[in-house]
């Protein structure tokens, strides 16, 4: 029974993570119709950020989240305006080895600025956790979990209560019909893809804490997005926390089966999303798109 | 005699809604028939539950006999019916030839021709439908009007025995709609069965024999077109209850 | 003579430059040419490259028949390579069968699994399709690698297969040639689908799905043949690719990178043409190999320390893929087909219709 409960403590826990990676990915795929291929990217970049600062200043890495939250939101502004705008009219193909090659440029210049050495972030606190009777809740993956449901409470209160928020859903419901009321649709587009590459940077920042981090250590995370939106539906954010709560869920219990093991990742991720785009298409809380 | 096409308490639901509501009638082989009704009145969910599109909630429909519903529609297509769409669906990188000739490749079980062949049908229903001269230019180059034809012609290529047209004439100035009356007419006269959703009255009366008409899922209305347009019921489904009202005289 | 036309004849001679050059080269390898004092052409290394590039043609053309052809943009191709690679391999390695009589079961196997995998995938259409195809590739790759049984890794694991070298004289001139034969092949399926009912389907379903279908082309079937039939033609550059590298392992049989190299080889070169992909492998497979630092010539950057070069070579491909999806969607053959030229004109043209 002990067993059974810190089971499902570590897949809520690791579903923390991957709600917070997921809700930038469904943002920018839900508004835009973009299947970021490049969020994983973004998430290794936000981390390297975290890892940076705290490397080079001492700073508590729970303090760097803001930072990287602007930074990366800039950073997505301006590729998103720059680039991705340009190319946002073709066919699905495109976009998506679009984002492919930005994917492999980023990767590829972190490789070139941090060689592929594993990095990690380690505090004072960093092994430390709650004793609750057997069951163990490391500290940071307990407030990692928290930030996690605190951004996307952020995210979907800045969605349906703010201007900004609006128009991008006006944008996201009918592009022409969001020009026709006046709405900047560039802008609006690149501060879609700002805001989920801002939640990917504090996803990446958590990230860093928890695990060692190299260039390439961002991949398996898209492809878990992916996963997490299609199984938690397209549309709202809420859908996207579940999704992602529930594959974290699913991945603990997976890998506690002898034998299997941690190896079958990816594997297990293509599983879940197969069943469920055969079985449910529109994921357990989302309407078909 | 069995008719060709016997639609028998046909219904289709979409959420709560029946847009098809237990629809009843039969098509003999070699008619021209009509379809109207006001807007939402179900004429292309019909047009889609024949033609396997959708699936339908409830009745039945039967080609000479046999039960299609629930046929994909690439199987109803091979029994002989054939069907243009409302807003057209060129093969957009195609010339207007080789459209039609990828009707003719496909379409019917009674031929199945070479490649060749093929294209010497595309070029005779091409002839048919009065865009010979285009043959060779790319679909983006028809005019509107054209571009029905187009769609049109590839259905026929197709060699139906039943060939439902969805508002072919919509968006149709008064000579193009005469032309396109022509059309139908020499497709009617190979022997084809020809079904007509229009909203165009001067279609109807100018080459239908027999009307029917929906209104809300379900069939108001059979018969022939100057018996039916004066019907009061049809009337009043068009023009609401004040104008037919008007129109009484009270 | 237009301008167009004259292009097309440029582009016909170089190609059947390059194809006279690439089958008569060899062998100038061989010991009777030796003999007569001919200049010899071809090294090892020149096989190796010129044997990985028909691969790639190999695999490119077989991409645009399902990507190009008939309109499903599949992201996880690299599965068939692999399964045809392990395919071959592991009759080879553990079932000790002979390399012609392992071969022709890797194209068989890839097919087989392309028809189980495309009935669910295949009623996806846009976005899920894609990653979807995506998380086969890697999903195949990991299990090839993970799998035991009892503890005993089943595909040869993280160690990888190791087969016995195939026993022939002239070895990297049989494989190249086999290769080469791979792609003949592949070209000409291509060419025999695009003038046949069977490819006039698959452009229908490409052009619009419901009107095929209203048609009466059976277009779930037409679907998974053309899946299959790109699946048996990847699969058997994959089995060729295993005893020809005599070692496979999930990195070699199952990279992710090739799905993208296969899709921007056909995209360069241009989709739904039978030459097209093969031409863009060249092209590309080239760049890729002078980027790494395999050719011959190679770049000194005096601010690059030796060992970044293959990272950098990626970070160029990577800006060389958004610079051809953004500026150049209809492929480089486009223009010398005689559809458009290649002028700034045309890039801007280009470029208006898909931003915003």
């Amino acid at each position: 029974m002990a067993d059974l409960v810190q089971l499902v403590t570590i897949g809520l826990l690791a579903g923390g993570i991957y709600a917070a990676v997921g809700v930038g990915f469904s943002l920018v795929w839900g508004v835009l119709n973009i299947v970021n291929l490049a969020h994983g990217a973004l998430v290794i970049v936000g981390a390297y950020l975290t890892w940076q600062i705290f490397t080079a200043s001492g700073l508590d890495p729970f303090l760097t989240l803001p930072i990287d939250a602007v930074a990366l939101f800039a950073f997505g502004y301006v590729v998103q305006r720059g680039v991705i705008n340009r190319i946002i009219r073709a066919p699905l193909l495109f976009t998506f080895l679009l984002t492919f090659g930005l994917n492999l440029i980023a990767v590829n210049v972190l490789l070139l600025i941090f060689k592929s050495d594993f990095r990690s972030v380690t505090t004072a606190y960093s092994g430390a956790g709650l004793d609750l009777g057997g069951i163990v809740v490391p500290y940071i993956r307990l407030a990692a979990l928290g930030i996690a449901l605190l951004v996307a409470a952020a995210l979907a209160l800045l969605l349906n209560r703010t201007r900004v928020g609006l128009a991008i859903q006006a944008v996201g419901s009918d592009r022409d019909a969001a020009q026709l009321v006046g709405i900047d649709l560039r802008h609006a587009y690149a501060v879609t893809y700002g805001l989920g590459a801002a939640c990917a940077g504090v996803a990446g920042g958590l990230i860093a804490m928890i695990q060692a981090i190299t260039p390439t250590a961002g991949e398996p995370y898209t492809l878990q997005a992916f996963v997490v939106v299609i199984l938690g539906g397209l549309g709202r954010v809420s859908a996207t926390v579940v999704g992602g709560l529930v594959f974290g869920l699913v991945e603990a219990f997976a890998q506690s089966i002898p034998g299997s093991g941690s190896v079958f990742a990816n594997a297990i991720a293509f599983g879940v999303m197969v069943l469920v785009l055969v079985t449910r298409p529109q994921g357990l809380l989302g309407r078909l798109r | 005699m069995t008719p060709q096409l016997d639609l028998r308490n046909v219904t289709k639901r979409f959420g709560g809604v029946a847009a098809v509501d237990g629809v009843t009638f039969s098509i003999a082989k070699g008619e021209i028939l009509g379809v109207i009704g006001p807007n939402g009145a179900g004429k292309t969910t019909l047009l889609n539950c024949i033609s396997g599109v959708y699936r339908l909630d409830g009745g039945d429909i039967r080609w000479h006999g046999v039960s299609i519903a629930g046929l994909a529609p690439y199987r109803v297509a091979r029994l002989g019916v054939g069907r243009t769409f409302q807003i057209v669906k060129p093969f957009g990188s195609m010339t207007v030839r080789e459209n039609v000739a990828v009707g003719a490749l496909f379409g019917s079980d009674s031929e199945r021709p070479p490649l060749r062949a093929a294209f010497d049908r595309a070029d005779s229903v091409l002839e048919l439908v009065g865009l010979r001269m285009k043959a060779d230019l790319p679909v983006s180059a028809l005019t509107i009007p054209d571009r029905k034809r187009l769609e049109v012609a590839r259905a026929v290529a197709t060699r139906p025995k039943l060939l439902l047209l969805d508002e072919v004439m919509a968006g149709l100035n008064n000579v193009e709609i005469d032309d396109a009356l022509e059309m139908v007419r020499a497709v009617h006269e190979t022997g084809v069965t020809v079904v007509l959703i229009e909203h165009v009255m001067r279609v109807i009366v100018g080459v239908c024999e027999r009307v029917i008409v929906l209104d809300l899922g379900r069939t108001l209305a059979d018969g022939q077109p100057d018996v039916v347009l004066r019907d009061e019921r049809v009337i009043q489904a068009y023009l609401g209850e004040r104008y037919a009202r008007r129109l009484r005289g009270g | 003579m237009t301008t167009s036309q004259r292009w097309q004849r440029i582009l016909i001679v170089l190609g059947c430059a390059v194809i006279a050059y690439a089958v008569l080269a060899p062998l100038t390898s061989l010991d009777g040419a030796q003999a007569l004092n001919l200049p010899l052409l071809t090294d090892k290394l020149w096989f190796r490259l010129a044997t990985i590039t028909a691969m790639f043609v190999v695999m490119a053309t077989a991409w645009n028949i399902i990507g190009g052809l008939t309109g499903y943009a599949a992201f996880g191709n690299v599965a068939f390579f692999g399964i045809g690679a392990y395919t071959t391999g592991m009759l080879i390695a553990k079932a000790k069968w002979p390399f012609l009589l392992a071969l022709p079961l890797a194209p068989v196997a890839a097919a087989i699994f392309a028809v189980l995998v495309g009935l669910p995938l295949l009623r996806l259409r846009g976005h899920y399709f894609a990653v979807a195809s995506l998380g086969v590739g890697v999903a195949v790759g990991e299990l090839v690698q993970n799998l035991d049984y009892r503890g005993e890794p089943i595909f040869g694991g993280a160690s990888g297969l190791f087969m016995p070298i195939f026993a022939v004289p002239n070895r990297d001139l049989y494989f190249f040639y086999l290769m080469l034969g791979a792609a003949g092949v592949s070209i000409a399926v291509t060419w025999a689908v695009i003038r046949s009912r069977f490819g006039y389907g698959l452009i229908a379903i490409r052009e619009n799905e419901e009107a095929a279908a209203v048609i009466g082309v059976n277009t779930t079937a037409y679907k998974v043949a053309a899946f299959a039939l790109a699946a048996a033609l990847t699969g058997l550059a994959g089995g060729i690719f295993a005893q020809w590298n005599v070692f496979i392992d999930q990195e070699n049989s199952f990279p992710i990178a090739y799905n993208v190299e296969m899709i921007l080889m056909a995209l360069l070169g241009g989709t739904g043409t039978v030459f097209g992909p093969a031409a863009g492998a060249v092209v590309l497979q080239l760049l890729i190999q002078f980027l790494s630092g395999s050719l011959p010539i190679t770049l000194d950057l005096p601010f690059v320390p030796e060992d970044a070069m293959p990272v950098l070579a990626q970070v160029v491909l990577g800006v060389l893929l958004a610079l051809v999806v953004i500026f150049a969607p209809r492929g480089v053959i486009d223009f010398f087909g005689g559809r458009s030229r290649l002028t700034v004109a045309y890039l801007r043209r280009s470029l208006r219709e898909t931003s915003i």
